[in-house]
């Protein structure tokens, strides 16, 4: 018996050494498995894109679309992110929400622009949400919900065109799980600090959001889909106290209203 | 592994069935590839056929079982790993993709072994496994 016990462990032993072995040699990039999966992901952001694109109105105004560019650019040049791989789409909704969907599309809606009290919020949104896609939660979340499987019978033109419709829906009113958001909080902290920005725009959007929350509940998607705003926002602020880098200048509020005035006449 | 010589000579027709029970994991592994477990099943049950058959063929029955049943546990878990990624929340990863290499890896020595033991027994050489063919000798009795 006791030989036998001794082949047992010498046999667990071996399988467990191949895999130890095993697991030292990187495969994802071996088989280009990261590359496949990029590649999935922009197939099926451009599809999803294309489906919701159809109905919706995308702002062209060159003073709106530039101040958002500029807020992305010194966002992702402070933070080494390639700004051309992020697609931004501002669309003329008065929801006040704003979006990541799969292969670095985001969506923001020109009523949540019209809500920000200053760049800064706008840019505590955005760097939220650039969070998002740099931490891949987007695919995250809907590998969780859908599963891989049915993602890539999506862009291999298997799926029914009904699930783009799905995923959208999911992605722009539906929550990350609390693991994920705080980690876009804080990641989206420190882009914004990376990039001189003031951070206490993100944390002040949420402390307003969680005041008017209550009363009107249904235009604020973005809380709804971002819940426990005082909490996170009280989370951001001790965040920027730990960094000691809180001497940011405040961006100007006049030069603002004139992107309002501008989101108005659209 | 190593070829030992048997308590008897076995007949031609022995030999043939003895050899057949690793054809059988085979073929069976052949037909029920994604599935770990068919092949399994299609030796037990050439073993249940052949449980009264001669010492020599029961032998090599359940040496043939027996190394299906450890492969079963390996096969099993990374089926339904790979099934947790096709239709779960799982996402492939290097640690998913080592494991699964190493069971291929497995599969194949198995493989080899196996196709190298059915031939020689059919020749008439008693091939007794590493751990496989004493735990065999110590289950199966004349």
């Amino acid at each position: 018996m006791k030989k036998f016990i001794l082949q047992i462990v010498i046999l667990v032993g071996i399988f467990f050494l191949t895999l130890f072995l095993s697991r030292k040699v990187n495969w994802m990039k071996l088989f280009q498995i990261d590359k496949i999966t990029k590649s999935t992901e922009e197939k099926l952001g451009d599809l999803i894109w294309e489906s919701y694109s159809s109905g919706a109105t995308e702002i062209t105004s060159y003073k709106i679309i530039n101040t958002v560019d500029s807020i992305i650019n010194k966002i992702c040049k402070a933070n080494d992110i390639d700004t051309s791989t992020i697609k931004i789409h501002v669309i003329e909704k008065d929801e006040i929400n704003a979006f990541a969907l799969p292969g670095n599309h985001l969506a923001i809606y020109s009523g949540l622009i019209k809500d920000c009290e200053n760049a800064d919020e706008l840019a505590g949104v955005i760097s939220h949400e650039i969070a998002h896609i740099q931490k891949n939660h987007v695919m995250k979340k809907l590998v969780k919900e859908i599963g891989m499987g049915a993602l890539i019978s999506l862009t291999t033109g298997n799926g029914n065109a009904g699930k783009a419709g799905e995923i959208i829906r999911m992605l722009s009113s539906s929550s990350y799980d609390r693991k994920l958001e705080s980690e876009a909080d804080i990641t989206g902290v420190d882009y914004l600090m990376k990039a001189k920005i003031n951070p206490e725009g993100l944390a002040q959007f949420l402390f307003r959001m969680a005041t008017t929350e209550k009363d009107m509940p249904k235009a604020i998607y973005w809380i709804s889909t971002h819940p426990e705003s005082e909490e996170r926002g009280k989370d951001i602020m001790a965040r920027i106290r730990v960094s000691k880098k809180q001497f940011f200048k405040k961006s100007s509020n006049q030069e603002w209203n004139l992107i309002k005035k501008e989101l108005d006449k659209e | 592994m190593q070829i030992n010589s048997f308590s008897y000579t076995p007949s031609e027709h022995e030999l043939e069935k003895a050899s057949n029970s690793y054809l059988m994991s085979l073929v069976a592994l052949i037909a029920g590839m994604p599935l770990p477990i068919i092949n399994l099943i299609a030796t037990f049950f050439f073993y249940v056929g052949n449980r009264k058959g001669t010492y020599f063929v029961r032998w090599h029955c359940i040496q043939a079982l027996l190394s299906q049943l450890s492969l079963l546990f390996m096969n099993s878990f990374g089926f339904w790993w790979t099934v947790s990624i096709m239709f779960g929340t799982e996402t492939i990863s290097n640690k998913y993709l080592a494991y699964i290499i190493t069971v291929f890896f497995f599969n194949i020595i198995e493989l080899i072994a196996t196709i190298y033991t059915a031939i020689k027994v059919r020749k008439g050489e008693h091939i007794s496994w590493w751990f496989y063919g004493d735990i065999t000798q110590f289950i199966c009795k004349p």
